[in-house]
């Protein structure tokens, strides 16, 4: 049951993170791994500044839509 | 060995299937005549279409004319950052592409487009976005890819000259403008006396203040947390508009006339381009790309359910050029009027854009940029499957200006008749208030139209909500993410002034400058401000002169991209399979700068600009004398776009002489080869 329950888990945070690319939102948790990974020993950005930086990167100069 | 031959042979009869599939879709459309045919017909043809173009023509770009290398790491691999630089799996991006190239355009083209009946526009949609939009989308993307995600106008100033980089920049800005125009234009006439429409796209206002205080203080980052909340509110705001629409004080308050609508739109575009963008602009990309993606898979599978007839002849009379709609013969204006779905000079801004440093694998380009762009000519098809499935009577008596109609249904009736269509006594009426609307006589644009055609057909599969919750469902939808490409539109715009700017003096290019930032989102409002404001108070609607204006020139600045492809294939060493670029570039050239000369010099004054300002002269109307500016604007624009891309096409054409003819060494600037690790 409980076994269950996380496979259910996972499969929704996989769910999420997939919506998140499609619209091009922020995802910290793949930022932190990343971050981990890269950049070990320094300290990562908080949640709160990431999504500054981020929304600052992808919107900044207007977002790139089409008609 | 046996179960190889066994395989390919299973695979030529599928193939083989699939393709005699198509070609009975395609002989039943356009041999049937005098009675429906189903939409399934349409649908047949040009999936069918779709696969074999992929499968076949697609691979063969892929492998033999790029010669796509999936040893090569992708600017994602090698420059990733966690943040821009993200190697995404590619049918995740494949998502992520389509959200960002579909929008207003492939709807409103089409819809526009049938009043030549739905065979002409069925099949450029088809024919021009195998040969020509999907492979120049699919060129730009593995242009950009070799060269870590450079955008369109860098690469032409590298790939090109500067002369052509300049041109192409000049290009860029000036479809912004007349794209920003345009679309505001039909958000206007949509919601213009509707108090139900109006009421829902104010209310995204505030709600999308709301999620950006979401997603910025109290939860940060949590985007779809916010969406998910943002879409509740929408829909809610949905149903309280048909309240609001119905009690008699409410409804005053939200009837705005089309020029007060117009100036509100400018004042919106101003804002949410000097404000900080977490703001407006942020939520607002995200309620849309979720309302897009959702709205567009039930659509297709709606149509796939319902299979409704089409109603609208394959031809209509108005091939010949004397079209209500908008003036012009089939050809060129059929070519001009569906850009978006067919070939989108704009797309080469996408694919230049963002989506270059996210492929994982470099082969992945071929389902990005090839099938993306199928799959948007595909939402073109739905919107031509929706336009046709309207009485032609009703269609003829919401999209033609009533400068042509008269004033009321009696006498839009008459007009109609003389056309071989009925439009029976009551029907306007009986429909307007089933969608909940004062009128839909003259409700021009294309998006009333299409809007009522999506009720149907979603109404048609889920009654629940009624007729009128599905149309101002769909005016939501369209007017939504038009709204947000206005306001990302403004704000590139200004940031393209604000470079140009800073050449001239150097404090004008400090994108965080508060006075620079006032000063060039008030040049660009007022430069799309200005052509939205007079195409509101035209008398024959607008979108006549505009939307060719549009269509010139993004098919114009798809000549732009596919010259500076034809140069890279050629400095490639490629010149021999130059042609799949060329082919499409000689056709595009040829209907767009045809459709342009033809807008201004044409001597009937219902098609060419000059024509029309002539036949206006002598008269002292104040009004008259604007239209006559109007017009010889109209008409210096369309021959200024026109020049420009002559000029890009003629220092493209040298560059590609000089190196045919080995007079200039073919030197590409591509990013160094580094093996993948995937």
């Amino acid at each position: 049951m409980q076994g269950r329950l996380l496979l259910a888990r996972e499969g929704l945070t996989r769910v999420l993170r997939v919506l998140r690319q499609v619209v091009g939102a922020p995802d910290y948790e793949r930022y932190l791994e990343h971050h981990a990974r890269v950049h070990a020993g320094t300290p990562p950005l908080a949640r709160r500044e990431f999504y500054a930086e981020f929304v600052s990167w992808r919107f900044g100069s207007g977002a790139t839509r089409c008609c | 060995m046996l179960a190889r031959q066994m395989r390919r042979l299973i695979s030529g009869l599928t193939w083989t299937a699939v393709g005699i599939l198509g070609a009975a879709g395609f002989g039943i459309l356009a041999l049937r005549r005098g009675e429906t045919v189903s939409a399934a017909w349409l649908l047949v043809a040009g999936v069918s279409s779709y696969f074999i173009a992929y499968r076949f023509y697609s691979r063969f770009i892929a492998l033999r004319v790029f010669a796509l290398d999936a040893r090569r790491a992708t600017p994602a691999e090698r420059l990733t950052n966690g943040r821009d630089y993200v190697p995404t799996n590619k049918w995740v991006l494949f998502g992520h592409h389509f959200a960002a190239i579909a929008g207003a355009g492939p709807l409103i083209g089409p819809t526009l487009a049938a009043q030549f009946g739905y065979l002409p526009g069925t099949l450029w949609l088809i024919a021009g976005v195998i040969l020509g939009g999907a492979v120049q989308d699919f060129t730009i993307l593995f242009a950009s890819l070799r060269r870590d995600g450079k955008s369109l106008g860098q690469m032409a100033k590298e790939e090109v000259n500067s002369v052509a980089g300049l041109a192409a920049m000049v290009a860029i800005l000036a479809i912004m403008i007349i794209l920003l125009a345009v679309l505001a234009l039909v958000v206007v006439n949509a919601l213009k006396a509707s108090p139900w429409g109006l009421f829902t796209i104010a209310a995204t206002i505030p709600i999308a203040l709301l999620m950006g205080w979401w997603m910025k203080a109290l939860r940060p980052g949590r985007v779809l947390e916010a969406s998910a909340i943002g879409v509740a509110l929408l829909l809610l705001a949905l149903v309280a508009g048909r309240w609001v629409s119905q009690d008699p004080t409410w409804s005053r308050w939200f009837t705005w006339t089309g020029p007060n609508l117009a100036w509100a739109v400018i004042v919106y575009g101003f804002a949410a381009s000097a404000l900080p963008v977490w703001l407006l602009l942020t939520p607002r990309d995200y309620l849309s790309t979720f309302l897009k993606i959702g709205t567009v898979l039930f659509l297709a599978v709606a149509i796939l359910i319902l299979l409704p007839p089409m109603r609208m002849p394959a031809l209509t009379r108005f091939v010949d050029g004397t079209g209500p709609v908008f003036a012009g013969k089939v050809f060129p204006f059929a070519f001009i009027t569906i850009a978006c779905g067919a070939i989108s000079g704009f797309h080469s801004l996408i694919a230049s854009g963002t989506t270059p440093k996210m492929l994982m694998r470099e082969p992945d380009a071929r389902l990005i940029g090839y099938g993306g762009m199928l799959m948007e000519s595909f939402v073109g098809l739905m919107a031509m499957i929706a336009a046709s499935t309207l009485d032609p009577a009703v269609y003829f008596a919401m999209n033609v200006p009533a400068s042509t109609l008269g004033p009321d249904a009696a006498s839009a009736a008459r007009k109609i008749a003389e056309w071989g269509f009925t439009l029976q006594p009551g029907t306007m009426e009986a429909l307007a208030r089933q969608m909940g609307e004062a009128t839909l006589l003259s409700r021009t644009g294309g998006a009333p139209s299409l809007a009522v055609g999506m009720a149907a057909i979603m109404g048609g599969v889920i009654s629940g909500p009624g007729l009128a919750l599905w149309y101002h469902f769909a005016i939501m939808f369209e007017a939504l993410f038009i709204l947000t490409t206005v306001d990302a539109g403004t704000r590139v715009g200004r940031f393209m002034l604000q470079e140009l700017g800073g050449h001239v003096w150097k404090p004008m290019g400090r994108t965080s400058w508060y006075p620079s930032i006032i000063l060039t989102s008030a040049l660009v409002v007022a430069g799309w401000g200005y052509f939205l404001y007079q195409g509101v108070v035209d008398p024959l609607g607008g979108i006549n002169s505009l939307w060719p204006l549009f269509g010139i020139a993004n098919q114009l600045l798809a000549a732009v991209a596919l010259c500076v492809g034809t140069t890279i294939l050629i400095k490639m060493g490629r010149a021999r399979f130059a042609w799949v670029t060329l082919l499409p570039l000689a056709w595009l050239a040829s209907a767009t700068l045809t459709a342009g000369w033809q807008k201004v010099f044409a001597g009937d004054p219902r098609l060419g600009f000059l024509a029309h300002a002539r036949s206006l002269a002598g008269s002292t109307n104040p009004s008259t004398a604007r239209m006559i500016f109007n017009d010889r604007l109209d008409a210096a624009l369309a021959l200024a776009f026109m020049a420009v891309v002559l000029v890009v096409i003629a220092a493209s054409a040298r560059e590609w002489w000089l190196v045919v003819s080995q007079r200039k060494a073919p030197i590409v600037h591509e990013a160094p080869f580094v093996e993948t690790a995937y």
